[in-house]
């Protein structure tokens, strides 16, 4: 340095600057390459911060990615969860993105670089391929696309980072120069048709998503290939579903359109919408429109077309016209626009026809919500309309799909599963608790001959109140939430899981009387496992059980584990049948109230939403990885009883796949 | 691991330090880490030779472990920490055969034990006291500043007050006034009383083997308890000969054969050295990172050299670098204490950010908004590092980041 300034500022300029630190970067990164592998954990965190400064420099991120394969053969990744690149989930990278500290931050964008070396072939690493890179990459930018297109960054990115944030777009751009706009867009397709094969009730951020395409796909010039046909289904299914509607000129335009429309035309855009919303699973705004304006125009001959109803449907709107119109009336505006599936399913379900949900319905229609619920419903959607036609479009959502609830950000997995239940099998208790709890505030429950009413228990201040789940969901989980812990305290004592008792009286009569659990609680360890799993087949097995069919949903407990098979925690399914799939396998059929069910469980379990059997919701596995993967569920005591004992090997192929994953430091 | 020459000495690492043994690990000699069974899990996974021992006062068990180091044929025991000094000592003792070793370490564990044997080796050193009361401490500081000739009404020259058996700035209290002595807990006593030495102070590391210096460095304090740099100022280095007189006349007097000390050293405005007080294990803010940054070489391997009976004099020779010449820059690191009573975030100061000699921090977001007011010295809440070519520009960077806002 030859020139010695009188202030201690800085004089470098930022090319110059950069080189200084990757100067220091090369002392780090020397002494982090020769540290024992105990010892980089202690040598990494100067690396990372090297790292951050020299990405912060302009051209910060090409220098780096330079770097990035003498980084990870130094071990800046060793004993992270970044350590194999393999096992690495696309979806997770955009909350790290916004909540990660600094140091995470750093780290994930170096994995990021890493994965950019091997896709481009500069890096060779064992265990990940070019091709599984550059997947990688393409779903990681599908899922921050927002980041991509956009200059703006969210709230809680403002908040966390405000300097990263910078970094972060830029390196986001400096991939998708690398990996190219197609894959993106592709990629995106693909995942949103994924989603929406699972037909969820809450579609704000699959609509965020779509409304992102349009916009890319209306401003630039991208070649998307094959991928653009599904690209265009999504998005005229949102926008215009319909030979009118194309234009999505907005609606006091589309109503002023239809007035001067002929029977034929009308029928013509009834089916159009009916046609997208089935197909795709998404509602557009235009149609809740089309709806009010039948109703307006007396032209409800048109709505099992819009509807797209089959003869059962039919059915049910004809013998309970007048309530449907009225629900219409009510609940459908282009705010609730979701509600129409909800709806037809809802017709098509056939569940007006059980005796109490006609009367249910037009109770819940009058019901005068009570302040806290009104506030509650108001805090999560909206002001846009009153509180209670939000909660009327989502009780419709519900009993139409008792299977696309999601639990939101929320670790509320039994009271989501719960709803779900009742929608499915006992749907006027639902109606019953919603009333409750929207109009007094309060759900009564017994337990064990004791009553437990939820305004009288404290309220857990660790939980928030979800809101990002549905209206129904934001209204009963704090309920149910504080029961279910309530049950909980009152049988802690018992040395046992509590799920024993529990289950049974939190849901109903119809859950098995007969417990069975594989750890043992005192020790976290297997109890019995050989005997929970014969007895598993026993009663679920169609081939060992006498071929008897589930009957009712019954509840069950899965240890989840992540893509590399890692135990991850206990979580709250149902299973809902068993049966052979098209290609004969037996799979188990289940509800899993997370938000995307499509898991990847490590041991090349995958659990599927579609292809392989499943209805709209439903998640499955063949029977022995599920049985493989299960620690409680219950059985009847009075008719459960092995007809047929389990083949040894099936036993030993299940207990293989426990073993190498959850089990592993659970065996006895 | 690798290969281990059997020739070559076995040293018994005692204390964990992480940076220690990766470094140990390293070279050829075969080691073992004497630690607290706390440590045994991660030593145990990842392979590091490891015994079990609880380092509290010396007992009547304490033979043990020298005898289980014995058996085990291992040629030196290192400390790496205070608490472990005299622990070394008492297993060198029996595994060299010289009860003097176990003596020596004493001195080093008790800063008025000390400084008496420095005052009899002929060592300068200041006024300095025990005290077992707050009547002792404040005669002390009436007797100083009476010897000053100040008059009523003056401001005192203040006194340090040092705990006997700590490392560094733990326990080290400034006295001014008899209020300040009210302040003193009953249970930080007995400890020893300096007078204050107006002066530059600063520390020297000095590898020692075969009663030879086989390196030195001098460890500038631009602000005690702040910021330190590697190698000193040309300033500082002008004193080179003078030091090395010195740190000679401290291994006549505590009569060290083999080591690493790292004593402290004040030079007053008119020219004369005063000894401060000699540790006999590597020091605190990272010095042993700083000069590895500066120089190359690990401080921790050279200290097993200097420890190992077994190290031959071309070893040691080729090891080490040529002081201040062989130096590829300066390195200095900042220790940063909050300057607001409330912070909510770490936010690095822009200058500092943008600076070419900055390098990187160890720092991490506070955890509670308020600021705990520091007693005594009190403790940084991590350190920044620099790296730079020029001395001065170093040291004025240093004393700058004190202007600075790094918690806000």
């Amino acid at each position: 340095m030859s020139e010695v300034s009188p202030e201690t500022g800085p004089v470098a300029s930022s090319g110059e600057l950069a080189d200084v630190i990757e100067s220091s970067l090369e002392q780090a990164v020397g002494r982090l390459e020769r540290s024992r592998d105990f010892a980089k954990p202690a040598a990494t965190p100067q690396v990372l911060e090297l790292c951050r400064r020299l990405m912060m420099q302009p051209g910060g991120i090409e220098r780096l990615y330079l770097w990035a394969p003498r980084l990870d053969r130094a071990g800046v990744f060793l004993g992270t969860d970044w350590q194999d690149p393999k096992t690495l989930l696309a979806g997770l990278v955009a909350n790290t993105f916004e909540l990660g500290d600094r140091q995470t931050l750093v780290i994930e964008c170096l994995s990021q670089l890493r994965a950019l070396s091997v896709a481009s072939g500069s890096y060779v690493r064992a265990g990940f391929s070019a091709e599984q890179a550059h997947h990688f990459l393409s779903q990681v930018l599908a899922h921050n696309l927002s980041k991509v297109f956009s200059a703006g960054a969210s709230e809680a990115e403002r908040q966390n980072q405000p300097e990263m944030t910078r970094v972060v777009n830029d390196l986001l751009h400096f991939l998708v120069g690398h990996v190219g706009y197609e894959d993106i867009l592709g990629n995106l397709t693909d995942e949103i048709w994924r989603i929406l094969g699972q037909r969820p009730i809450q579609v704000g951020h699959v609509k965020a998503m779509i409304t992102q395409i349009a916009i890319t796909l209306a401003g630039g010039d991208y070649s998307l290939g094959d991928a653009r046909l599904g690209a265009d289904r999504l998005i005229s299914a949102l926008f215009g579903p319909t030979k009118t509607s194309l234009d999505d000129l907005g609606i006091p335009h589309y109503r002023a359109y239809l007035a001067a429309m002929d029977f034929n035309a009308l029928q013509q855009e009834a089916r159009g919408f009916a046609r997208a919303m089935h197909d795709v699973g998404l509602v557009s705004d235009y149609h809740a429109a089309f709806l009010r304006w039948l109703l307006e125009n007396e032209r409800v001959e048109l709505i099992p077309d819009a509807l797209g109803l089959s003869n059962t449907g039919l059915d049910s709107l004809q013998c309970y016209s007048k309530l449907v119109y009225q629900l219409i009336e009510e609940a459908i505006y282009p705010e609730t626009a979701q509600a129409i599936y909800g709806l037809a399913m809802l017709l098509e379900r056939g569940v007006l026809f059980i005796p109490p949900i006609g009367p249910g319905l037009w109770r819940q229609i009058s019901l005068d919500l009570s302040e806290n619920a009104n506030a509650a419903i108001s805090a999560a959607f909206g002001q846009a309309l009153p509180a209670r036609v939000f909660l009327l479009a989502g009780t419709i959502s519900v009993l139409g799909q008792p299977l696309g609830l999601g639990q939101g950000n929320n670790p509320t997995c039994q009271s989501v599963r719960a709803i779900s239940m009742w929608s499915f099998n006992a749907p006027d208790y639902l109606l019953h608790l919603i009333d409750q709890v929207g109009h007094f505030d309060g759900m009564l429950m017994h337990f064990e001959g004791a009553s437990i009413n939820s305004a009288e228990l404290p309220v857990d201040l660790t939980r928030a109140v979800p809101i990002d789940s549905d209206p129904v969901s934001n209204l009963l989980v704090p309920h149910l939430d504080r029961i279910y812990l309530q049950m909980g305290r009152l049988c802690a004592d018992r040395g046992e899981d509590p799920h024993r008792w529990i289950n049974p009286e939190f849901h109903g009569w119809w859950v098995g009387r007969g417990f069975n659990i594989a750890v043992d609680v005192a020790t976290g360890k297997l109890h019995d496992y050989d005997g929970f799993l014969r007895n598993f087949f026993a009663c679920y097995h169609p081939l060992n059980n006498g071929n008897q069919l589930v009957i009712h949903p019954q509840p069950a407990g899965l240890a989840v584990t992540d893509s590399s098979a890692r135990f991850v925690g206990w979580h709250a399914i149902t299973i809902l049948r068993v049966a052979l799939d098209q290609s004969g396998e037996m799979r188990v059929y289940f509800y899993n109230p997370n938000n995307d069910s499509g898991q990847n469980w490590g041991n090349g379990i995958k659990v599927s939403t579609q292809d392989n059997g499943e209805r709209y919701g439903e998640s499955s596995l063949p029977f022995n990885e599920l049985a493989s993967r299960l620690y409680i569920f219950h059985d009847d005591p009075l008719t459960s009883n092995a007809v047929w004992g389990v083949a040894e090997d099936e036993l030993q192929n299940v207990k293989e796949m426990a073993f190498s994953s959850w089990a592993a430091d659970r065996i006895t | 691991m690798s290969a281990k020459n059997q020739e070559k000495g076995y040293v018994a690492l005692l204390g964990w330090s992480l940076n220690a043994i990766d470094a140990v690990d390293r070279m050829d000699r075969r080691y073992v880490v004497i630690a607290p069974p706390w440590a045994e899990e991660y030593a145990t996974k990842h392979s590091i030779p490891y015994i079990p021992w609880n380092f509290e006062r010396l007992n009547d068990r304490s033979m043990e472990i020298a005898q289980t180091l014995q058996d085990e044929g291992v040629d030196v025991a290192i400390p790496l920490f205070e608490e472990t000094v005299e622990w070394a000592g008492a297993i060198n003792a029996v595994l060299m055969k010289n009860p003097r070793l176990m003596g020596q370490s004493l001195l080093f564990r008790d800063k008025a034990l000390m400084k008496r044997r420095a005052q009899l080796g002929g060592i300068r050193v200041g006024i300095f006291e025990e005290a077992h009361d707050k009547t002792d401490v404040i005669h002390f500081l009436k007797r100083v500043n009476q010897a000053l000739l100040k008059l009523d009404g003056d401001p005192n020259d203040p006194i340090h007050l040092k705990a006997f058996d700590k490392a560094g700035c733990l326990g080290h209290r400034v006295v001014r006034t008899p209020d300040d002595v009210q302040a003193i807990p009953e249970d930080e006593f007995p400890f020893l009383m300096e007078s204050h030495l107006d002066g530059w102070e600063f520390a020297v590391e000095a590898w020692i083997h075969d009663r030879k210096i086989r390196f030195l460095n001098i460890s500038e304090y631009v602000t005690l308890g702040y910021s330190v740099f590697v190698p000193a100022s040309p300033e500082l280095e002008k004193w080179r000969p003078r030091i090395e007189e010195e740190i000679e006349k401290l291994i006549e007097t505590f009569d060290i054969d083999f080591g690493f000390i790292h004593p402290e050293y004040f030079v007053t405005k008119d020219g004369k050295m005063y000894f401060g007080e000699v540790a006999y294990r590597p020091p605190g803010f990272k010095v042993f990172e700083l000069l590895e940054r500066a120089y190359g070489f690990n401080a921790y391997q050279g200290m097993v050299l200097a420890f190992d009976p077994h190290t031959t004099e071309e070893e040691i020779t080729a090891f080490f670098p040529k002081e201040v010449v062989d130096a590829k820059g300066h390195a200095g690191c900042f220790g940063v204490y909050p300057r607001r009573r409330v912070v909510s975030e770490l936010r690095i100061p822009e200058e500092t950010e943008q600076h070419e000699y900055f390098e990187f921090h160890e720092l991490q977001a506070p955890q509670e908004n308020k600021v705990t007011k520091r007693s005594a010295f009190g403790t940084h809440w991590g350190l920044v590092y620099f790296f730079g070519a020029e001395p001065y520009r170093m040291r004025d960077l240093l004393k700058h980041q004190e202007e600075l806002d790094f918690y806000v």
